[in-house]
């Protein structure tokens, strides 16, 4: 050490002000990044999106060839059975990111939405036709604050579907302001009360157990558990 | 963006701004670093005094005093004054061996605490320079002649060393020892701003009479090195560091005694802070009042709310886990490695660089203190685990500073 101090304490306002740049500068590529990360995930969805529309588009062009065919080609799982609830998952994570372009979230929410209910209904003609049983759940929440059970119901939602990966889960917030979902709303007359589940064409409001839903759902019963099938995978 | 959120960003930008500044700082004297060689001779030896002030030291005083002993300087020139401070162990005994030298006195007193023995040598010294040994140090054969001869500058008052971790054995030690090395960092940057405000027990050296002029040493909340460098820097003194003046001194080997040593210096630290409060965002101080000062008080406040956001944060995961698995009656795991589900969001970039940018520090404390960029091996292990251990203790001192409890040295 050849000089260990300089000879002064005075303020380098110099060095201050290109400290701050600099931080600035990071800050800046920060939120870039951030963003940048952001649109790409944003860009995944859509994309998952896209193919599931495109999945839903060749099962009703696949029903409306059924006057000609057999129903053996379509069962009850062929469309959005991959792809639905890892979607879902994802709208969920982006909601909880910062920095996420809020308007583009609800314009896929509501995109979402749709090829739910566009599943729902394809579904049941599908199922009429080629005489099956589908088995599956509306369930209606808020987002607002006002819902208090809504999360523990989505928490029992969870577990019904990991124990019977067959089942279909419906969900719809119910403030979104779709108008096809406020038609499905007035159909099936649910009332602003979340958390609301329609099974079975009956609405029931509040928090439901898995056993009160096993109750008004027995064709439950009927679904291979996650158990079953994963020892039938092993056997084979 | 939430109040949280907003703080969060607030915090995390000046932290990079300190780190930004220091490291700019340090780039732009870099040169003033060279390898270790031979220590320059001083022009003319000054007489010193070297004190070892002792509280039940008998374990380690004798491995201190051999290394004083074996010191590279002139035996007329160099005194080591003793001073027992009330021990109620063997140290009077084990100090027997040094009486015959004649570079050694040993002074018996009553209890009385740290600053009453500096004192008590200070009287007893006509030496141009006085510093200190504490007796759980031993220093390197030449690090006195690092220091004497950067007190040939005569606007500078005081010169503290480069402090190592002595034979670092436990884990714990381990880690102290990577932190040792931003503390030499540290020291070496806040000279260079000239804005040293700790002259630490471990060999920091003195111009005797400035001592004197300043009254000499206080009791100072237990932390007298802190409120003596802050003494000085009111009164306009320069403080340098010599950073290959090595010294080496034992630390904790665990985790209660660490935190009893944390707590007292962190204390003492925030109740010096409140005494010279005056010194704070003050541009008469220049860069210690208006970045340094400012920054140390920061890192406390900014230490413990992370800690306290980190923690919130992992109880409501904790608590919304356990709530999903209660309610949907499974175990879901959460699945295998998904790039979507990589946290992007800019505070984890912010957090990445805060961290790179303070093991740069680490590597350029090696530089400054080893002349060997390669920080300790144990760098990983600081890094997460002092995370979580640093602000337990700062939050304890800081609740015992605003209720003027006091700490013991042991």
């Amino acid at each position: 050490m050849e000089e260990p101090v300089v000879n002064t304490r005075a303020a380098r306002w110099g060095s201050y002000i290109v400290a701050f740049l600099i931080t600035a500068l990071i800050f800046a590529t920060a939120l870039y990044a951030s963003n940048y990360f952001n649109n790409r995930r944003i860009a995944d969805v859509q994309a998952t999106q896209d193919n599931i529309s495109i999945d839903i588009l060749s099962l009703e062009t696949q029903f409306e060839l059924l006057a000609e065919h057999s129903c053996r080609d379509i069962s009850e799982n062929s469309v959005l059975s991959n792809e639905i609830r890892p979607l879902a998952q994802r709208l969920s994570y982006l909601e909880t990111q910062p920095g996420v372009d809020q308007n583009e979230l609800e314009r896929l929410k509501r995109y979402y939405t749709l090829l739910q209910i566009k599943d729902l209904l394809l579904m049941q003609q599908v199922s009429k036709k080629c005489d099956l049983t589908p088995v599956f759940i509306l369930y209606f929440y808020s987002n607002k604050g006002d819902c208090k059970d809504c999360e523990q119901q989505g928490y029992i939602l969870t577990g019904l579907s990991e124990k019977y990966p067959k089942l279909r889960i419906y969900s719809f917030d119910y403030n979104l302001g779709l108008a096809a979902l406020q038609t499905l709303i007035d159909i099936n007359e649910v009332r602003n009360a979340p958390p609301a589940l329609v099974i079975n064409d009956q609405t029931y409001y509040g928090l439901k157990n898995m056993e009160d839903i096993a109750r008004v759902l027995p064709e439950l019963l009927t679904l291979e558990t996650a158990s079953s099938t994963a020892a039938t995978s092993t056997e084979q | 963006m939430g109040v949280a959120t907003f703080i969060t960003y607030g915090f995390l930008f000046i932290s990079l701004y300190v780190e930004v500044f220091l490291l700019l700082s340090y780039l732009q004297n870099s040169f003033r670093i060279s390898a270790p060689i031979a220590p320059k001779k001083p022009n003319r030896y000054p007489s010193v005094a070297v004190v070892v002030p002792c509280y039940n030291e008998e374990k380690s005083v004798v491995g201190t005093m051999r290394s004083l002993l074996a010191l590279d300087y002139p035996a007329d020139l160099l005194e080591i004054l003793v001073v027992d401070d009330g021990s109620t162990d063997s140290t009077l005994l084990a100090l027997e061996e040094f009486k015959s030298d004649p570079r050694v006195r040993i002074f018996s007193k009553e209890n009385g605490g740290k600053h009453t023995a500096m004192n008590l040598a200070l009287q007893n010294t006509n030496a141009e320079l006085i510093g200190c040994l504490d007796a759980d140090s031993v220093v390197a054969q030449e690090a006195l002649l690092r220091i004497v001869p950067v007190f040939e500058n005569d606007k500078i008052s005081a010169v503290t060393p480069g402090i190592h971790v002595r034979d670092p054995q436990t884990m714990l030690q381990h880690m102290q020892h990577v932190e040792y090395r931003l503390s030499i960092f540290n020291r070496f940057i806040f000279a260079v701003l000239g804005s040293v405000f700790i002259t630490p027990g471990p060999f920091s050296f003195f111009r005797a009479h400035v001592v004197r002029e300043l009254g000499g040493w206080k009791y100072a909340h237990s932390t007298e090195d802190m409120e003596m460098a802050l003494r000085m820097q009111g009164a306009g003194h320069l403080i340098a560091n010599a950073p290959q003046a090595v010294v080496h001194t034992s630390t904790p080997r665990n985790i209660s005694a660490l935190f009893r040593q944390r707590v007292r210096w962190t204390y003492g630290w925030l109740r010096n802070a409140i005494d010279y409060r005056h010194m704070f965002g003050n541009s008469s101080y220049g860069n210690l009042g208006l970045i340094v000062l400012p920054s140390a008080i920061f890192s406390i406040a900014a230490g413990i709310y992370f800690f306290l956001r980190i923690l919130a944060n992992a109880i409501l995961a904790a608590r919304d886990e356990i709530a999903r698995i209660y309610f949907s009656g499974v175990y879901v795991p959460h699945g295998q490695f998904e790039i979507f589900y990589v946290n992007t969001s800019a505070m984890i970039f912010l957090v990445m660089v805060s961290i790179g940018l303070i093991l740069v520090l680490i590597c350029a404390g090696s530089l400054i203190g080893t002349g060997s960029r390669r920080p300790p091996a144990a760098t990983p292990l600081f890094m997460i685990f002092y995370s979580f251990l640093v602000p337990i203790w700062l939050g304890v001192a800081v609740l015992r500073a605003v209720f003027n409890t006091g700490v013991r040295w042991r």
